[in-house]
């Protein structure tokens, strides 16, 4: 099978392609969400082509060595104690030719697509109408800073369809941004800006985690991309970008719960517009609105927001949240003026 | 008629007998050697081992709670890296390459001995110093490549990483010291007739794996040395808002880190290399090809690095370039498994578990190896680098193929090695359920990693499809842990109650099966004369190949009776030492100081060290009681084995001071403020590299009047070099201390820091020089140099010259060259 282009391929190769896909989407993503074999973007896409591509080569290369293993060991060759030895045999010019070039045009059919997906991946210069996006990351926590002002943690939305540029910096360590299913996972390094270029091609919610090493609660870095159609990211956009939601005078608790905030710690790390100014944690504007919390560690409910405030070392160790130690009653208003602000 | 073994007038005591326990302290026998390395590999394996069962235990479950995210991270960490530096490096080189590399060569011992003993002895001190952790200040718990920033001390306080850092320090240190005198032994100790196209193929690799050693490890010694400073010395070499950039570790840590996985590789092929010849009774497949496989493994081994840093962002030119690379060093690989299955092809099979484990690592392998090749492919790399994708590769190539290469070489050696055979019964129970519990634990992490499973992560969520597969690997540790119960079960009874080994139980191919098992310290009565690969086949069946075979195969004896028996009185061992012991004590006392702040400790360490290093050089004063048998000539063609020890140092030397300025190079203009390079002082920089240059001329001077035996100038000539080299370090000192009260000290800025270092150990290396130069001048004074011992005035010579090639390299970039703009 000669490749010419990227449009033509032979009627097997065809067939094969579709039977792997066919067994990878059987792994399907709701099973797994953070599988990287059901990609939602060009880039996942032309990652997981080049995968499926080695894939096939390397079946074919395991094929041949089983193959000639068990011919060797089993068919092959004597044991002692039976006849003499076959052959003392101990070189083939034609063999070594054979088994050298093999596997080095090989390497040319996977090295080709290698090199044209990394140029294409990386692009010089922001696609045109491209979304940029600052992402920060902290121990342990992320950072979503919009072009137009909206700030928030953790959650990440961005509108299908249309060309995104992450552009990547790092608070204090060394992390890593993941979302499998938007493609391949880029370091987050101190002192440089890394980019991250794609096109998130299917609407829905994906989640991602920090991939490289970055202390005690590495494993607790999560977060969740969420693609929206346009009119609903325009929309999200909108409320992201207004002040916190009015508590409704009805909501007494969460009326309470703003007094109890405004007099805490809280607001030495965390913003609320209007209210607050800090920024050494997460944004908690529109916290109300988020479907998880602690870095898309826990469901976003009652329950966990106050179990978390007790006591976040219990759910994040490490983590630079101190405990707040609040009576049931306030504890209760203020989760409950934070769940308020959708 | 071919040549036969003679046999020995009475028994002779094998290299285990005798001499007690100060025996053992003080050996320098590289056998004796070998087995200390092997009981602490052991040891240590065992910790390893518990430690990942524990992981694996933490993994069964979701948000399980078996261990703390603290005690996971220092167990993800101390698993690697007591596997990869205390256990599979030290059983590779300094167990076995230690054992069988004088026995393959045809030689009695190697030629260092005493700096084989400080080997193993600074290799124990610094598994020791990497544990110290549970006693005090904790584990480390960065990961086994320990990434900056990370690692700085505001991120990681406390002693843990400290120990991390002295204890690698240390262990390079003693793994730099073998790669020299594996090196040397190789080139200088072969037996007449042994070319290089006719030793066995596992001294070939590690003939190569030495050079890589020599090579590579350097660049880890550079970049733990800033770390080092970082978090002793408040310098910020790895800190983005001094100018800095976290990546510089990355780079040398993998410039290192690529290497030493084929330090590990090399030697485990050249095992299989060894064991599937002996068991097909067939040559080994293709040998040539497999010898220039192993050098271009290695050539290629120093461009690949950048792979272990695609997600980094380097662009895609470097992208591609190292995709490149990778996928090209998969070539030389495969002609190995294709040859070693050719080997098999024909073959007349004995089944043995050291067979079966040699034959298992080329299909492990290979899986391993076509992994990497996914990995080569940038972009699919990105998908798959630090998840468990990546943790399948490196384990099915590290462990399927190193430790299972350890283990049949186990399997093999060992009747030799101890005497004993190993039991085959549950020599085949170990084997079948080490690939069991292998693959068990490390097939489906490939597809963890391609759902998406970070590595290194203490817990995982319940929802993400992850938990089975976990639970399966979990079983699969704990099976795999049964069969290395096993294993070690099956060592101890051996040593009990094992079946007394025959000299040649597998009717071997190379020539440590002449001796018997186990060897006499002296290994061979007389040194063999070599005629061909394979050497010890055709003494014992001639080069008729088949033929001899068949004579074998058809019941008849391969030997005639021999004739007369051999005196071995003539032979002259090295005579052991308490020095290597002593160095490493006074090494571990240096580090340990250092760490805990009892620098009382260092400098008595440091006095120690120096005072071992001063006494060993008098120990033996005739060159000759350390000496290796005169029987035969050095394979180096004359060149004094100790020339070449230095020349290899030197090499080493070469990129430890390259990774030095080239680190100078990339930070001197990156300061955000402070001075930069117009603070030096050229004039009088160029005033001292005159004298230094002057130096070694007096150097040359005092060489020859050595040579010629004139011994009033060879004092004053060596007189004058330690005066010139003590005049360019007063010069030094008067200009840092210049710098210091113009504002520049050592934290002062990126360039101040690098200038400092790279200057600074440059001026360390002149020191030792002085004081090296300075004890040969006691000597001469004393009457105790002269012309017989020209050969360590040159060996200083050669050491002085290569310091001052270096400080005009030094000089011209970082002093001339800053004069020129950009540069």
């Amino acid at each position: 099978m000669i490749r010419r282009g990227s449009n033509r391929y032979s009627v097997a190769s065809v067939a094969m392609r579709v039977a792997i896909a066919l067994a990878i989407a059987g792994c399907s993503d709701t099973d797994r969400p953070m599988t990287t074999l059901a990609p939602k973007s060009d880039l996942a896409q032309w990652i997981q082509n080049l995968f499926i591509e080695v894939t096939l080569w390397d079946a074919l290369v395991f094929a041949i060595v089983v193959v000639a293993f068990i011919l060797a060991l089993f068919v092959f060759s004597t044991r002692v104690g039976e006849a003499a030895p076959a052959s003392t045999a101990s070189s083939d010019l034609g063999l070594e030719i054979a088994w050298t070039l093999g596997p080095v045009l090989i390497l040319l059919m996977i090295s080709v697509p290698t090199i044209r997906t990394i140029f294409r991946s990386q692009p010089a210069v922001p696609p045109a109408g491209a979304l940029v996006i600052k992402v920060v990351a902290h121990q342990w926590w992320w950072e979503f800073d919009y072009p137009d002002g909206a700030k928030t943690g953790n959650e990440l939305h961005i509108p299908v369809n249309r060309p995104i540029r992450l552009s990547l910096e790092s608070a204090d360590i060394i992390h890593s941004f993941w979302v499998p299913q938007l493609g391949g996972k880029r370091d987050v390094v101190p002192g440089q800006i890394n980019e991250l270029t794609f096109v998130a091609t299917v609407v829905g919610m994906y989640p991602g985690q920090c991939a490289e090493f970055c202390g005690l609660s590495h494993a607790n870095m999560r977060f969740r991309t969420f693609v929206d159609s346009p009119e609903d990211f325009a929309k999200w956009d909108r409320d992201q970008l207004a002040g916190p939601v009015a508590t409704p005078t009805s909501n007494q608790l969460a009326s309470d719960g703003a007094k109890v905030f405004a007099d805490s710690p809280c607001t030495t790390c965390h913003m609320i517009q209007g209210v607050s100014k800090g920024y050494i944690g997460p944004d908690l504007t529109h916290f109300g609105g988020r479907t998880t919390l602690a870095a898309g560690v826990l469901q976003n409910t009652p329950a966990n927001v106050a179990k978390w405030i007790e006591d976040p070392q219990a759910i994040k160790p490490g983590a630079n949240m101190p405990p707040l130690l609040l009576p049931g009653p306030k504890l209760n208003a203020l989760v409950a003026y934070l769940e308020s602000l959708k | 008629m071919a040549a036969q073994p003679k046999p020995l007038p009475v028994h002779q005591p094998s290299y285990l007998e005798g001499g007690g326990i100060v025996g053992w302290l003080t050996t320098i026998d590289h056998k004796r050697v070998a087995v200390m390395y092997l009981a602490s590999a052991l040891f240590f394996m065992a910790f390893g081992g518990i430690e990942a069962m524990a992981i694996r235990v933490q993994l069964w479950g979701p948000d399980n709670h078996a261990l703390s995210a603290a005690t996971y991270n220092a167990f993800f960490t101390m698993h690697g890296t007591t596997m990869i530096f205390l256990v599979v490096m030290p059983l590779l080189l300094g167990f076995l390459g230690n054992f069988l590399i004088p026995l393959q060569i045809g030689a009695r011992d190697v030629a260092f001995p005493r700096l084989n003993a400080l080997s193993f002895w600074l290799a124990l001190i610094a598994g020791i110093l990497l544990h110290l952790g549970w006693i005090r200040g904790g584990l480390p718990d960065a990961g086994w490549f320990g990434y900056a920033n990370l690692t700085e001390r505001y991120f990681t306080p406390g002693l843990a990483i400290d120990w991390w850092v002295i204890g690698l320090l240390v262990s390079g240190t003693s793994t730099v010291l073998t790669g020299l005198n594996f090196l040397t032994t190789i080139i200088a100790m072969r037996a007449p007739g042994m070319t290089y196209m006719r030793m066995p193929m596992f001294i070939w690799s590690l003939l190569v794996t030495s050079i890589l050693i020599l090579i590579a490890f350097p660049a880890l010694t550079i970049g733990l040395i800033f770390l080092l400073f970082d978090r002793f010395f408040d310098t910020h070499f790895y800190i983005a808002s001094a100018g800095a950039t976290p990546i510089l570790w990355q780079h040398l840590f993998w410039l290192f880190g690529h290497p030493e996985v084929y330090i590990m590789a090399l030697p485990a092929f050249g095992i299989i290399s060894e064991v599937v010849p002996t068991f097909s009774r067939k040559p080994l497949f293709g040998y040539p090809m497999m010898a220039y496989s192993i050098c271009l493994i290695a050539f290629l081994s120093y461009g690949v690095w950048g792979h272990h840093m695609f997600a980094t962002g380097m662009g895609p030119v470097a992208d591609s370039a190292f995709a490149i690379t990778s996928m090209l060093i998969a070539i030389p690989t495969g002609v190995k498994i294709f040859s070693w299955i050719a080997t098999v092809w024909g073959g007349s099979l004995r089944m043995t578990t050291a067979f079966y484990f040699a034959l298992g690592m080329v299909l492990e392998f290979t899986i391993g190896g076509l992994s990497g090749i996914m990995h080569a492919s940038a972009p699919v790399d990105l998908q798959q680098t630090d998840s468990y994708f990546v943790v399948a590769h490196f384990h099915y190539v590290l462990f399927g193929g190193a430790m299972f290469a350890i283990l049949s070489a186990f399997y093999y050696w060992w009747p030799k090695i101890s005497g004993r055979m190993l039991g085959e019964r549950i020599g085949k129970w170990h084997f079948w359920l080490t690939i069991v519990g292998f693959n068990l634990t490390f097939f489906p992490m490939h597809f963890l990693g391609m759902w998406g499973m970070p590595r290194r992560t203490y817990t995982y969520a319940a929802d993400m499809g992850w938990t089975h597969l976990n639970r399966l690997e979990t079983v699969g540790a704990f099976i795999l842990g049964f069969a290395f119960l096993l294993f070690y079960i099956n060592i101890f009874k051996s040593l009990i109650s094992g079946e007394r080994a025959p000299a040649d139980p597998w009717d071997g191919r190379s020539l440590e099966w002449s001796t018997p098992s186990p060897p006499p310290a002296y290994n061979f009565a007389t040194i063999p004369q070599i005629r061909g690969r394979d050497a010890w086949w055709i003494l014992k069946y001639g080069r008729a190949g088949s033929r001899g075979v068949a004579a074998y195969m058809s019941g008849q004896a391969p030997s005639p009776p021999p004739s007369e028996p051999v005196s071995v009185e003539h032979i002259h061992m090295p005579a052991p030492s308490i020095f290597p012991l002593v160095l490493s004590l006074g090494v571990g006392m240096m580090g340990l100081g250092l760490i805990i702040d009892w620098y009382r400790i260092v400098i008595m360490g440091a006095l120690v060290v120096v005072l071992s290093v001063i006494g060993m050089g008098f120990e033996y004063p005739d060159y000759g009681q350390e000496s290796h048998d005169p029987e035969h000539a050095p394979s180096s063609g004359g060149i004094d084995v100790r020339k070449i020890g230095v020349w290899s140092f030197i090499g080493s030397e070469c990129v430890f001071f390259a990774s030095l300025i080239s680190t100078f190079i990339v930070y001197k203009a990156r300061s955000v403020s402070g001075p930069g390079p117009e603070i030096l002082n050229i004039p009088l920089t160029s005033l001292s590299t005159f004298i230094l240059l002057m130096s070694s001329l007096l150097m040359v001077l005092a060489l020859a009047a050595t040579q010629r035996g004139d011994k009033r100038w060879e004092r004053i000539w060596l007189g004058g070099t330690v005066l010139f080299g003590l005049i360019f370090l007063c010069g030094q000192a008067y200009e840092f201390t210049s710098f210091v009260h113009e504002g520049m000290g050592l934290t002062t800025n990126l360039f101040s820091q690098s200038f400092f270092v790279l200057v600074g150990f440059h001026g360390a290396h002149v020191a030792i020089g002085v004081i090296w130069l300075s004890v040969l001048l006691v000597a001469a004074i004393t009457g105790n140099l002269g012309k017989s011992r020209a050969t360590s005035v040159e060996l200083a010579g050669l050491y002085w010259h290569f310091v001052d090639v270096v400080w005009i390299i030094i000089f011209t970039l970082v002093y001339l060259m800053q004069a020129v703009p950009g540069a």
